[in-house]
């Protein structure tokens, strides 16, 4: 077996160096190395979603995407999209709607939201469901996650975020 | 903070207040299974068998690696799972916690390799040797009682579980005076469970209480300490089990699991922390799976539909074991006893067997036997008003149970609480609006979708009461709940339940019921489980039970807990106990312009000034409480399903263009939460309707091991549904709610097939069998076009 390779990245914008081997997967290396739990392999391989995190801005599923590659990227983790201090409207639009059950997949649906708001600001419910195609919810909260996704798009393009994160984190 | 309402304000029991468990959950805090580790911890991968049957011959471990590498033999001395049902006539499987002289079905445990990571365990695990002889693999239900198969386990002459019969009224006589007797045959395929997050356990030694500590994404960690005990020959009070945050159940993690007896096992010999997630491939091929039904009913009647008389002939296969606690002939069990449905059928006779295969053994999923049997029914109800051309809702509405004739006793055996069927079935025509079928086929005239309109009522039996587990037979009676209250010195409530919450907002509706009684606000209740040191013995979360159960139980505590409140406040605000009530915080006098003294102050006097108190109050504000439903045969869900689809001829595809349900499931305690678990439910039944199925191949091989083969239900496959809520309170339960988080997965396999088989009616077709996949749907409508080619 090759031996291990230190790599360098930015990791939720903080600079990381992790020792890895060459066969270990980027959610191998975040949630056994850096334990970030966020991301979670349920199908390993790359058919439901649940470990999507951003590398370089770019959706990725972390179980096929081997962890020497982020050398020197960027990757944002569900961990990583908001301050702390308050969620993202994504998170609170999912929240207000009811849009998860369990929780297990839900991280990987935010994630491929907040992408799919990025690239689409107005979507149609049509390119919703197509978007989120790679997201499996087997709680099947599906109609909920929809209406979320509107609604976190409204809140975006009035560039009003609703009270609910302060009371949440107070 | 106050909790967060939706505009009704309604904070206790019908509120839709938005759930206390949610921030932790979409933030990527919680704590699953593959989150929780310990120090020095190893992983697990089990050495799984690669065949359907076999003899073991040897098994070699890796040279070197002797010590990695666990066999049954190396665990010491437990027992096997044995869950045997009460039923007369009913063979026994011993299922080991690590197979070892034979295996039973693709995916059985053979050995426990152990690594610092997965992988490495993995690679353990693919070095050992084993040498099989194997032997013929029954595959497929019509092999149950082959001669040519042999005996999958020992001292049995066939390979059947139990055959079970009902005889009811005068079923000869009925056929005698029908005017039309029409038999039909169905089948619901096997399907996969599939929770996203897959089973998984690590345990370990705790050092001060010498407690072995198991934690096991479970529905139900109290009934497993039991169960871990007695195969691992322990007292309970050396074991501690833990389900931590559950990424989705179904049913599948509501069994004793081998893996989990052979870890704990493993964990008291070697004494180290083992952890085992499963992945992807595991669960679908070794996780219980579920339905495979075969029917062939006929339904005997007079020329206006009404039923006279029920035969039916059923055949569940089982799988290689009985899983513990709900032996193997639950599905044949339920089917049998389900399908005479929401009708008055008095002559009812059938034959029900659980048969055993080569395949992963049948454990609970949604619906558990009503799928099949709603399936079975109602697909007969619309063939019977297809043959009499007759509106099938009509039919449907001569033969419902009425309101007046609750309870009403089954020929199925069951009491059915309460409900108007009826009323559900107009509410479903009424939202589905058959004449708009008419332009639909009009509209789609010169294309390739046929339309088709189909209907489905089913029945949710819920929190199952002592009756009815003592009379399916079964290991442990699941009669009631239990649950703990606790008031903090600075009042806020803390509640310990053994019921589990895995997405069902029970952290949430627990508390709803707290705010009734207490008139506490929800966002000051915490609600803790799955923790057997933390609450109070009870069952789990399964069957549609916790909301009414451990609703109950939280609702009795509270009361009694409200009882104290009011005396200590009473006093405090020298008034008499009569003369105050709990309200948003307070104990508040009656009269008017009322004093009121907060549950904080109340909290302080009973826990740090108890000089403060009343002489004949005891200091502390803690409860413990029991509750069964005041009868014990269940609370009745019931609805009616409607669907329109466009079958595409030339693909075969069923596209489903509108959906309805009506519903009852009595008092409703969270709205968005009914609603959620409704939809949720619904988009598993579409599953099984269209997509899911596990076929094995004649060599006891399964076909569908990734999401590739393995087809759950996305986005693009949830249909427009609209939901209307009928209500009427169960009049067994306290509050009068019902369970209803199968309801939504029962109906849509009937529903869909209905409307499939209304849409392809006008060519010959039909097609009796779930899932009704593209290439299923083209093979009817090709076998109808040959039939009328050769006619």
């Amino acid at each position: 077996m090759t031996d291990a390779r230190t790599i360098r990245f930015t990791l939720n914008g903080a600079p990381v160096s992790v020792s890895v081997m060459p066969h270990e997967t980027l959610i191998e290396m975040l949630s056994l190395r850096l334990e970030l739990k966020g991301a979670r392999e349920s199908c390993g391989q790359g058919l439901c979603g649940c470990c999507t995190v951003y590398v370089n801005g770019k959706s990725v599923s972390s179980c096929l995407y081997l962890a020497q590659l982020v050398d020197g990227a960027n990757v944002v983790t569900i961990e990583g999209i908001n301050d702390g201090a308050r969620l993202d409207p994504v998170q609170e639009a999912f929240i207000e709607v009811g849009a998860f059950q369990c929780g297990f997949c839900t991280p990987g649906f935010i994630m491929m939201a907040r992408e799919l708001l990025d690239v689409h600001p107005n979507p149609t419910d049509d390119e919703i469901r197509h978007y989120l195609i790679g997201n499996l919810c087997r709680c099947s909260a599906y109609p909920e996650i929809v209406e979320a996704v509107k609604l976190a798009a409204r809140r975006r393009a009035a560039g009003t975020a609703p009270a609910l994160a302060q009371e949440l984190s107070a | 903070m106050d909790a967060l309402t939706v505009p009704n304000g309604k904070k206790g029991i019908g509120g839709s207040i938005l759930r206390n468990e949610d921030e932790r959950l979409l933030s990527g805090r919680s704590t699953f299974i593959a989150d929780i580790s310990q120090p020095g911890m190893w992983e697990i991968a089990f050495l799984r068998s690669p065949v359907a049957h076999a003899n073991i011959l040897s098994v070699t471990k890796p040279e070197g690696f002797e010590q990695r590498v666990f066999l049954l033999s190396d665990l010491g001395d437990i027992r096997p799972i044995q869950a045997d049902s009460q039923a007369k006539g009913f063979r026994r499987s011993d299922y080991p916690a690590l197979a070892n002289d034979r295996v039973r079905f693709v995916g059985e445990p053979i050995a426990i390799c152990l690594g610092r990571t997965r992988a490495e365990a993995e690679d353990l695990a693919q070095a050992v040797f084993v040498e099989f002889e194997e032997l013929p693999a029954v595959s497929d239900l019509s092999q149950c009682r082959d001669p040519a198969y042999p005996p999958i386990h020992p001292g049995w002459n066939d390979n059947l579980f139990l055959e079970t019969h009902i005889d009811v009224g005068d079923v000869d006589a009925a056929r005698a005076k029908a005017a039309v007797s029409l038999t039909r045959q169905y089948r619901m395929n096997r399907q996969a469970i599939v929770s996203l997050e897959g089973r998984g356990v690590m345990s370990y030694i705790d050092e001060r209480t010498g407690e072995l500590v198991v934690y096991s994404s479970t529905q139900f960690p109290h009934v497993i300490r039991t169960a871990l005990a007695h195969c691992l020959n322990m007292q309970e009070r050396e074991l501690r089990v833990v389900a931590p945050e559950v990424g989705g159940s179904f049913g599948v993690k509501n069994n004793l699991n081998p893996e989990e007896i052979a870890i704990a096992a493993l964990t008291k010999k070697i004494r180290k922390p083992i952890r085992w997630v499963e992945d992807r491939r595991e669960h679908l091929i070794a996780a219980p799976h579920a339905r495979e039904h075969r029917y062939e009913v006929t339904v005997h009647a007079d020329k206006d539909g009404l039923i006279l008389g029920l035969e039916a002939s059923i055949d569940v296969d089982a799988g290689a074991y009985s899983v513990w606690p709900w032996t193997s002939p639950m599905e044949s069990g339920m089917a049998i006893g389900f399908l005479p449905g929401t009708y008055t059928i008095s002559n009812y006779r059938a034959t029900a067997r659980t048969c055993a295969s080569n395949k992963s053994p049948m454990g609970p999923y949604r619906g558990v036997g009503r799928p099949g049997a709603c399936f079975a029914i109602e697909r007969t109800i619309e063939e019977l008003a297809v043959h009499l051309g007759l509106d099938p809702v009509e039919v449907r509405l001569r033969n419902y149970v009425r309101p007046d004739q609750f309870p009403w006793k089954s020929a199925g055996g069951k009491t059915y609480d309460n409900g108007n069927y009826a009323e559900s079935a107009i509410a479903a025509r009424d939202l589905i609006k058959p004449e708009r079928l008419t332009e639909l086929r009009q509209r789609y005239a010169d294309s390739d979708y046929l339309i088709g309109l189909g209907y489905a009522t089913y029945l949710e039996q819920t929190a199952h009461g002592t009756a009815e587990w003592v009379q399916r037979g079964l290991p442990v009676v699941f009669g009631y709940e239990q649950a703990a209250l606790q008031m903090t010195p600075d009042g806020m409530l803390i509640i310990d339940v053994p019921i589990q919450n895995h997405g069902q907002g029970l952290e949430t509706t627990l508390a709803q019921v707290a705010n009734e009684e207490l008139g506490i606000d929800p966002a000051q209740v915490v609600v803790r489980h799955g923790d057997t040191s933390m609450a109070p013995y009870g069952m789990g979360t399964f069957a549609s039970r916790s909301m009414v159960m451990s609703g109950g139980a939280v609702g009795c505590a509270s009361a009694l807990l409200a009882d104290k409140l009011r005396k200590i406040g009473a006093h405090l605000l020298q008034v008499q106990d009569s003369d105050v009530r709990l309200e948003d915080g307070f104990v508040v006098a009656n009269a008017s312009g009322g004093a009121k003294i907060s549950l904080k102050e109340i909290a302080v006097a009973a826990f740090l000034r108890p000089e403060r108190l009343p002489d004949d109050v005891d200091p502390g504000l803690s409860v413990v409480a029991s509750y069964r439903t005041s009868r014990d045969t269940g609370a009745w869900s019931y609805g009616t399903h409607a669907a329109i689809v466009a079958v595409d001829r030339g693909t075969g595809m069923v596209h489903i263009l509108d959906y309805v349900i009506a519903h009852d499931c009595g008092t409703i305690v969270n709205p968005m939460i009914v609603d959620g678990q409704m939809m949720g439910g619904l988009a598993q039944g579409i599953g099984t309707a269209l997509y899911e199925e596990m076929p094995y191949s004649a060599e006891g091989q399964p076909l569908a091991s990734t999401f590739m083969d393995y087809l759950v239900p996305g986005a693009s496959e949830m249909p427009h549904t609209t939901i209307e809520h009928l209500c009427s309170p169960s009049p067994i339960t306290r509050y009068g709610i019902k369970g209803m988080g199968e309801g939504g997965a029962i109906p849509p396999p009937a529903s869909l097939c209905n409307a499939v088989n209304d849409a392809i009616r006008s060519l010959g077709a039909s097609i009796n069998e779930t899932p009704m996949t593209p290439d299923r749907v083209l093979r009817a409508l090709l076998d109808a076009q040959a039939g009328s080619a050769t006619a």
